[in-house]
């Protein structure tokens, strides 16, 4: 299911699956993918996890993440795409 | 099979240099900071009327300019831009060997400009040309293969174009206290002052200030096209400037000069408004407070450039614009970077046992950055009040204050650094890919 992409600093393609809601964000410019992941990080109340499609290891994400208390992990992706999924850390 | 955890960040780490080489930079320009202050007291009775010659006020401004300011852009640019152009540096040798030929050179050139020992400076300034030289292969070589990010990449052409102008105005400097004056003393002091502060550094500034303001503020890319056109009025600004300095009816071209700067500054300004204004962050802390009063004294050493440009009737103000341009605008920025970038860049680098980063916040120390921003601004306002009161001992008091804002500032490297060192981290967040 997709899910149109909100708010002021809203980019990526997002959609809502099984496993959590994905979002891609492969194209988008710097800082445009770290915006886009934060935002959608912290419009989560609960503990759904997110599924990030991204081109490469975005490095200055784990930082942002570790502040605002998610934690990611890499998982299997499509050839070229780095595929990470965020949890809210325990 | 992969151990869980360690191969989270194996690809970030990977692209990241070690953390002893950024932060090697940065703690020499820490030291050198404080090394400044100290000089500019030693000339504290020459400050208010400075406007160039060798002695400890020139000692100083070369203090902050080659060992705080462009220490401290090669180790963050060396760090950062492979991020952002997915462009490894390369070899770790070359950053560390242009650290080792660099450093030592900015004391040679620091000590032959006051005490006064031309052929120090001279054997300085060639190992520190020699030294900048690599650093800008290494970043050409970084930009030549960038994608993503046009504005930074063109940005950073344009600071290498006018560091090869700095380079060559400044061996003729050099080489004229040696009995060699290959450009005139005249317009390769022009060229040398103007491309250095609003060319290479300058434009460097403003490059990353597209990725890294918006990366503080957490807001979208700034409008490209806007930022391009104030990229071509800053380059605009410098040839003016070049031509002016040439010869070519001077006044009227250093007017137009700082005309189309201030057009420049204008369009940057608004984007880097919006980008803070639409930002998740509504309160990106002191750091960016320290970029914004940078960005307003930017603005306020171009009016005194104005001034000059006018001859106007004050024997101070090629002092008053040294000090709005180089500590004002140029001081203030980079210590506000750094302030945000240091613990951002020691929580990528994991220390050893951790599996999780520790947060930027864990590792920053707000009480010296505190006592830094007071003594800072003080400084700033006392060197000001000397120039215009004509005082040396305002000048000693800024001198003093800034010196006490440096330690303050070394302070919080030295915590950040002892910090990320420390072993710890509880969590543990495996390779999904690993199990």
């Amino acid at each position: 299911m997709n899910a149109a992409a909100t708010g002021p600093q809203a980019q990526g393609r997002r959609w809502v699956a099984a496993d959590g809601i994905h979002i891609d964000v492969r194209g988008l410019p710097p800082p445009g993918p770290l915006v886009a992941i934060l935002e959608l990080v912290e419009s989560i109340a609960d503990a759904t996890p997110v599924i990030v499609h991204h081109e490469r290891d975005p490095q200055m994400l784990y930082p942002e993440l570790a502040e605002i208390g998610w934690a990611a992990q890499r998982i299997d992706g499509d050839p070229g795409e780095f595929r990470l999924k965020l949890v809210r850390a325990a | 099979m992969t151990r869980p955890g360690i191969a989270f960040l194996g690809g970030a780490a990977s692209r990241l240099l070690p953390a002893s080489i950024p932060f090697r930079f940065f703690g020499a320009a820490a030291v050198y900071h404080l090394a400044a202050w100290i000089a500019l007291l030693a000339g504290a009775r020459d400050v208010p009327r400075f406007a160039g010659g060798l002695g400890w006020p020139l000692a100083a401004l070369h203090l902050v300019t080659l060992g705080v300011l462009v220490m401290t852009a090669i180790g963050a640019s060396l760090q950062l831009l492979p991020i952002a152009t997915r462009r490894p540096v390369g070899s770790h040798r070359w950053p560390a060997a242009i650290w080792w030929l660099y450093t030592p050179g900015v004391a040679a050139v620091a000590l032959g400009m006051g005490l006064p020992a031309p052929s120090l400076l001279g054997a300085g300034a060639v190992a520190v040309c020699v030294a900048l030289i690599g650093y800008g292969a290494l970043l050409a070589r970084n930009l030549a293969g960038a994608s993503g990010m046009p504005v930074v990449i063109a940005h950073g052409s344009a600071a290498l174009g006018a560091l090869v102008v700095v380079l060559v105005t400044a061996i003729s400097l050099a080489g004229a206290y040696l009995g060699v004056d290959l450009l005139g003393r005249g317009m390769a002091l022009a060229l040398h002052g103007t491309f250095a502060a609003y060319g290479f550094m300058g434009l460097l500034a403003l490059g990353l200030s597209y990725i890294l303001v918006p990366m503080f503020a957490l807001a979208a890319a700034p409008d490209e096209r806007q930022a391009r056109i104030s990229l071509a009025l800053a380059v605009a600004a410098l040839l003016l400037a070049a031509a002016a300095a040439a010869g070519f009816a001077p006044r009227p071209l250093r007017i137009a000069a700082v005309g189309a700067g201030a057009g420049a500054v204008v369009l940057h300004w608004r984007l880097m408004h919006i980008a803070l204004r639409t930002g998740m962050r509504r309160n990106p802390g002191r750091s960016v407070r320290l970029m914004q009063i940078a960005w307003a004294l930017l603005a306020a050493s171009l009016a005194a450039g104005l001034g000059l440009a006018m001859d106007a009737p004050f024997g101070g103000m090629s002092a008053l614009f040294g000090v709005l341009l180089i500590a004002g605008w140029l001081l203030t920025f980079v210590l506000g970077v750094l302030q945000r970038i240091v613990p951002f860049l020691a929580s990528m680098h994991r220390a050893p046992g951790m599996r999780l980063p520790p947060t930027p916040s864990s590792l920053t120390a707000e009480r010296p950055l505190a006592i830094h921003f007071v003594c800072h601004l003080a400084a700033l306002a006392l060197l000001a009040a000397a120039i215009v009161a004509g005082s040396p001992w305002f000048a000693a008091a800024g001198a003093l204050s800034g010196a006490a804002g440096a330690i303050a500032f070394g302070s919080f490297l030295a915590t950040v650094r002892r910090r990320m060192s420390a072993p710890g981290g509880t969590a543990v967040y495996p390779d999904a890919r690993a199990g």
